[in-house]
């Protein structure tokens, strides 16, 4: 009944191979997860082997995440790296700080170059209810400015912890941290552009929560490129087919979509970890 | 075939960026293969029930020539007398192409009690109406005293929310055989396979939330939901189908 060929069934595009074959011929980066319960959400599939196995089936070649009990508990990074030993095909880990802790943060980072699997820093301020320019952040972010270590953070738009004006500083005061915007400081997409054009080009929009809103993707293509954008899914919260359809049903190009599933992170981060 | 069960038309009352007209809606449907869509107003809330009931059927009417869509009227408590009584009410839905009914008792500040709505809910049981209950995904409670009031009805809860609503919608989906989940917000992974294995593929159905979300995500993530293609076409379409089908407006 569809009058016009569908986005799905155009020959040989990003959507095409999707839709026949639930993935593609190149791999996706997910570049924001998590892991282990949640207070508020039941995650039927919230450990490593169920969420491997959801990423096996779409073709997710790496996910970063940061473990749920390291952010909100009581669970040290340690115990986290030692998970991923375990399961460590597709898992990479960001080292959770958390900032009213800083004796956790120096005694974790001092491990941080035994420790193969992990690959960044993540932060949670609004969480945490500490603003991300606050001095309590200032050891963890000159250990990943002289590694120049991607830090992943929880922004929000409107959020004084971690929205548009407190990234954008950050990411100025610090120029050898690649800063990955997780929610692509959601809602504020004015914001989301000047962060990435206003910034000494060392961030990227994280898009979590994002695909699925209808044309935001969009936007923020023709506002920052796509080159500035990466793909992520909160997984355990968010379902990888939920979150790969927005983006590639979105109105931009298959090359957008690439640079966003993985060129973009292959080409800051290499393949090769 | 697709059919969606959770769209708005209309132009919304603070603008937005959201192009939510007629033409905008089936445009995005070509593109993304959606066959049909199920449409309620989208001033709904701020312009209520009795204006945009009429206004949806006049652009049914005028902007659909094809009938792809099939609308949503918003009911009242009866004893206003803002609306017709309930087999003159049905028989006006089906007239001018209106399959199913919703409510929206916080913004038109009633009570969602068998007191205001018992006659109209009783009739629209009886043959088999389905009931969109939208936003509700903030109001728990309010969602289970409706359906403890309303068990016989054929109800469809459109929005769940995004962040995982297992907890609030397993007990509905467990306890009200006539209770359905649309699931433009369900994004838990690989969480259609686990409702519909849990409660049947038959409570299941495919929605955009057009205009605020996109229509592909959900087609995405139904199409490989990892169960068996006979339960994704039932969620993608079939059930919408079925129960509009089934309702006997006249
Ligand atoms: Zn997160």
């Amino acid at each position: 009944m569809s009058r016009t060929q569908a986005l799905w069934e155009q020959p040989g595009s990003v959507a095409e191979q999707f839709w026949r074959h639930g993935r593609a011929d190149f791999p996706i980066y997910d570049m924001h997860g998590h892991m282990g319960a949640h207070n508020a959400i039941y995650f039927a599939r919230c450990e490593a082997p169920a969420m491997d196995a959801h990423l096996a089936r779409i073709g997710v070649r790496r996910l970063v995440f940061s473990h749920h009990s390291a952010l909100m508990g009581s669970m040290r990074n340690a115990a986290v790296h030692r998970i991923v030993e375990g399961c460590s095909e597709r898992l990479r880990m960001y080292v959770a700080i958390n900032p009213h802790y800083p004796e956790f943060i120096k005694e974790d980072l001092a491990l941080f170059d035994k420790w193969p699997f992990a690959i960044g820093l993540k932060m949670l301020s609004a969480y945490h209810q500490v603003a991300v320019t606050d001095r309590r952040y200032e050891y963890a972010l000159k250990f990943a400015s002289e590694r120049h270590l991607p830090v992943l953070n929880h922004t929000w738009g409107g959020v004084p912890y971690c929205g548009g004006p407190q990234l954008l500083e950050l990411s100025q005061r610090y120029p050898n941290v690649i800063f990955f915007h997780g929610h692509s400081i959601f809602g504020d997409w004015d914001w989301s552009r000047r962060c990435i054009v206003e910034a000494p080009g060392n961030c990227y929009l994280e898009l979590t929560a994002v695909p699925g809103l209808r044309g935001i993707i969009e936007r923020l293509v023709r506002d920052v490129g796509s080159e500035r954008i990466i793909y992520g899914t909160d997984l355990p919260w968010f379902d990888e087919y939920q979150v790969t359809g927005g983006v590639i049903s979105a109105d931009i190009g298959d090359d957008d979509i690439k640079n966003i599933l993985y060129r973009n992170v292959e080409r800051v981060l290499g393949t090769d970890w | 075939m697709f059919f969606d069960a959770n769209c708005q038309v209309g132009l919304p009352m603070n603008g937005g960026a959201a192009t939510a007209t007629i033409p905008a809606l089936l445009a995005e449907m070509d593109r993304n293969g959606v066959d049909r869509a199920l449409v309620r107003h989208i001033n709904i809330d701020p312009d209520g029930a009795v204006v945009t009931n009429e206004e949806l059927a006049v652009m049914l009417a005028n902007e659909d020539p094809a009938a792809r869509l099939c609308g949503v009227w918003c009911i009242l408590p009866e004893q206003c007398h803002e609306l017709p009584p309930p087999d003159e009410f049905f028989a006006a839905m089906k007239r001018q192409r209106i399959g199913a009914l919703t409510l929206s008792p916080g913004a038109h500040r009633w009570v969602p009690s068998r007191l205001c709505i018992g006659k109209l809910m009783d009739a629209a049981a009886e043959r088999r109406v389905p009931v969109i209950l939208p936003n509700y995904s903030s109001r728990w409670s309010d969602l289970y005293q409706f359906m403890a009031d309303f068990p016989r009805n054929t109800c469809i809860l459109a929005n769940t929310g995004r962040w995982g609503a297992d907890r609030a919608i397993r007990p509905l989906l467990e306890h009200y055989e006539h209770f359905h989940v649309e699931l433009s917000t369900y994004w838990v992974p690989e969480g259609i396979k686990d409702l519909a294995e849990l409660y049947g593929p038959e409570r299941l159905l495919y929605g955009s939330g057009f205009p605020e979300l996109n229509h592909g995500s959900t087609m995405l993530s139904i199409r490989h939901a990892n169960i068996a293609d006979a339960w994704s076409r039932l969620i993608a379409g079939g059930n919408l189908a079925r129960l509009l089908e089934g309702a006997q407006l006249s």
